[in-house]
């Protein structure tokens, strides 16, 4: 039984020759591509259940590639790539990626992040509720589904996440760290960007206006809070 | 001389071909007197169209003697009996002005026709020959010959202010002085008597210069548009030298950047295949030797990694190529994460944090002033015993956030301390016991004196060193 299949992006033959011996060495199925349309064909024909997407590669780059793939499939992305200032991961996230790691990157680390891409939270964390309703946002939490204004919305499941531990928690701020830990895994914590990135999208998709939210609240210096309902 | 020659043949002719019409109808054919008499005054007409009024009023006279002698009764005499007579010889006369006026006149329009048209050519051949020039020099230099060259004046200068040059073409000898020339006027100032003048060259009120013409000048009209082309020649050159510069910097620019990718992406490709290679085998049950060979490659790649990011950046500092974005830096935020990230190298050391309370904001860049502390951080560790402390203190003073790393190692030599920022230098008592670049120090410096701050180092033989930096104060709203 496999432990999930997963597409590894990258133009260099050695990296992808390497990242399939080590990833089906840890029972993961592994399909390869070696630029981004060929990587859009591979999404769509074969659906993988995770994408490791390498940034600088010929012809369409990894963050177009990921902006192409976020069109239409929520499949996780994990980025590679040799850059690791705080714009290019933010670049990155913005680009509807879940994680981004620097290469090189040891073989443990890469291992813990496609984790916790691929770890999705129990569909109802404890105590925390089925589905909400207002007046114009309805989530469901059982099947994954969410309206605006009565409009389906798609959120990718990293997003998902963020939301459902925010509303589990509505009313309360949460600090960083733990939204972090709570959605990523255990290993993160020390990525706010990431935080700053998906609380932007997850506004853009569900407040009536991003500018001013009514339900994601920013709590300075701590973390960020669901307006109880 | 061909003229005057001319003319006085012409002088001869006009008479003689009244005597001939005369003789024609004398001798030859015989007609009724109103055909002699308009016969002659057709030829008057022409001779007054194509030569003008004195052949004509000569060629009136010799008509009217002629006409009165011959045919008018008496024959053969000069005596007018008929007051008719006289009516003809006015008529003669009349004609001959009539028809040189007239013909004078369309001589004068279309002489003027022609002049306004070379004039129009001439602007024309001026304003095409501006736009060929891509310099304000090239620019300057042509238009002078060319004024020359196409309006046909002995000697043009253009004095411009752009490059507070004066550009000449022509006769040498010019009455305008180039003091003249770099006047400042408002009007074009033209003197005739000496056929020379002087017009400014503006262009949506600015001054670009002035313009001075020796020789037959054309009309002010025209002089006033000559100006308006130059300016839009000298403007569009402008224009053009400064948009090339620019694109031309920003292409090379680019070029550095792109290149620095390169190099980056290149370097780190092979070391994430070995990187990833040797820790996915680690991970792996292995026998002692083995992991021991494969934790030298694991620690290697990683030590060729620092290496190769660490000689990027220095290429980057040194080619000017760091992108500062900088914004409103907490310190103590800073140090925490530099010291998270070199937890591992610190190998249980303590570091003892003693920051200012209400230490404002720096201006800075996170991302490289973290680098530049890890730097000064690794660099105190590897020059200390291990288990000695390590004092990280800041302090604000004089608009300026100054943080300092101290260190209980050997200390610096006095001599060595102003070399110890530089490139590649590695302390003497340490050149081949530590491992190491050289490079990190002076990254630190690039570093801080790209945000315009300054570093230094105090130290004491035998007692250790303090390294600080300045980084400047955030002025303005803090963000959060």
């Amino acid at each position: 039984m496999s432990a999930g299949k997963i597409l590894v992006v990258d133009d260099d033959p050695q990296i992808r020759r390497v990242m399939r011996t080590s990833l089906v060495g840890h029972k993961y199925e592994v399909i390869e591509a070696r630029n981004g349309e060929d990587a859009l064909t591979r999404v769509s024909a074969e659906i993988p259940d995770l994408v490791l997407l390498d940034m600088n590669m010929p012809g369409i780059d990894g963050l177009e590639t990921c902006k192409q793939l976020r069109s239409g499939s929520d499949v996780p992305v994990i980025i590679l790539s040799v850059r690791n200032s705080e714009k290019d991961k933010v670049a990155a996230l913005d680009a509807g990626a879940d994680d981004y790691i620097t290469k090189p990157f040891g073989m443990e680390e890469l291992l813990a992040r496609i984790r916790a891409a691929l770890r999705r939270a129990p569909t109802s964390p404890e105590g925390g509720p089925h589905a909400i309703t207002t007046p114009d946002l309805a989530i469901d939490f059982d099947t994954r589904r969410i309206r605006v204004h009565g409009q389906e919305k798609r959120l990718t499941p990293k997003e998902f996440d963020l939301l459902r531990y925010l509303v589990s928690q509505a009313g309360k701020p949460v600090p960083h760290r733990e939204l972090l830990q709570a959605v990523w895994g255990p290993d993160y914590g020390d990525e706010p960007e990431y935080l700053r990135v998906f609380i932007n999208q997850l506004r853009k998709k569900i407040e009536p206006n991003p500018a001013k939210p009514k339900y994601i609240l920013t709590e300075p210096w701590v973390g960020y809070r669901f307006a109880a309902v | 001389m061909t003229g005057r020659i001319r003319r006085s043949l012409r002088l001869i002719a006009s008479p003689l071909l009244i005597a001939l019409v005369i003789a024609f109808y004398f001798r030859a054919v015989h007609v009724n007197n109103t055909t002699v008499a308009l016969t002659l005054l057709l030829v008057i007409f022409g001779i007054s169209a194509a030569w003008g009024l004195l052949e004509a009023s000569i060629a009136s006279l010799a008509a009217v003697l002629g006409f009165n002698y011959f045919f008018l009764p008496p024959v053969g005499s000069f005596t007018i009996q008929d007051p008719q007579n006289w009516v003809a010889l006015t008529a003669f006369l009349i004609t001959a002005i009539l028809a040189n006026q007239l013909s004078a006149r369309a001589k004068r329009r279309t002489q003027e026709a022609v002049e306004r048209r070379r004039e129009v050519e001439g602007l024309y051949a001026l304003s095409q020959s501006l736009l060929l020039s891509e310099s304000v020099r090239t620019a300057s230099q042509d238009l002078v010959t060319r004024i020359v060259k196409i309006l046909g004046v002995t000697a043009a200068a253009f004095f411009s202010n752009l490059t507070q040059e004066t550009f000449r073409w022509g006769a040498t000898e010019s009455p305008i002085s180039d003091a003249q020339l770099e006047t400042r006027i408002e009007e074009p100032v033209i003197d005739r008597a000496r056929q020379c003048a002087i017009v400014p060259v503006r262009l949506g009120g600015q001054a670009l210069g002035n313009l001075g013409l020796t020789g037959a000048l054309p009309s002010e009209a025209v002089l006033n548009a000559v100006a308006y082309l130059v300016a839009i020649g000298i403007e569009r050159a402008r224009t053009l030298e400064t948009a090339s510069h620019a694109e031309a910097l920003r292409q090379s620019e680019h070029l550095k950047s792109a290149l620095l990718d390169s190099l980056a992406h290149d370097f780190k490709t092979p070391l994430t295949s070995i990187k990833a290679a040797a820790s996915s085998l680690l991970g792996q049950p292995r026998p002692d030797a083995d992991r021991e060979l494969i934790t030298i490659i694991d620690e290697e790649a990683d030590r060729l990694n620092r290496l190769v990011a660490e000689v990027l950046e220095m290429v980057r500092i040194e080619a000017g190529k760091l992108h500062l974005e900088k914004g409103p830096l907490d310190i103590a935020s800073t140090v925490r994460s530099t010291l998270a990230e070199i937890k591992p190298a610190l190998q249980g050391r303590v570091v003892d944090v003693r920051l200012q309370d209400g230490l404002p904001a720096a201006d800075a860049d996170s991302d490289f002033v973290q680098q530049a502390l890890r730097q000064i951080l690794d660099n105190a560790l590897k020059y200390s015993r291990p288990g000695s402390p390590i004092t990280i203190s800041a302090r604000a003073g004089d608009g300026r956030v100054i943080v300092s790393v101290a260190d209980r190692g050997g200390g610096i030599e006095e001599h060595e301390q102003l070399q110890i920022f530089d490139k590649f230098f590695r302390g003497r008592e340490h050149r081949f016991r530590t491992p190491g670049t050289g490079m990190g120090l002076a990254i630190a410096k690039g570093i801080v004196e790209a945000h315009g701050g300054k570093i230094w180092v105090t130290s004491e033989p035998g007692q250790g060193s303090v390294f600080s930096f300045s980084l400047p104060v955030h002025r303005g709203e803090i963000v959060l």
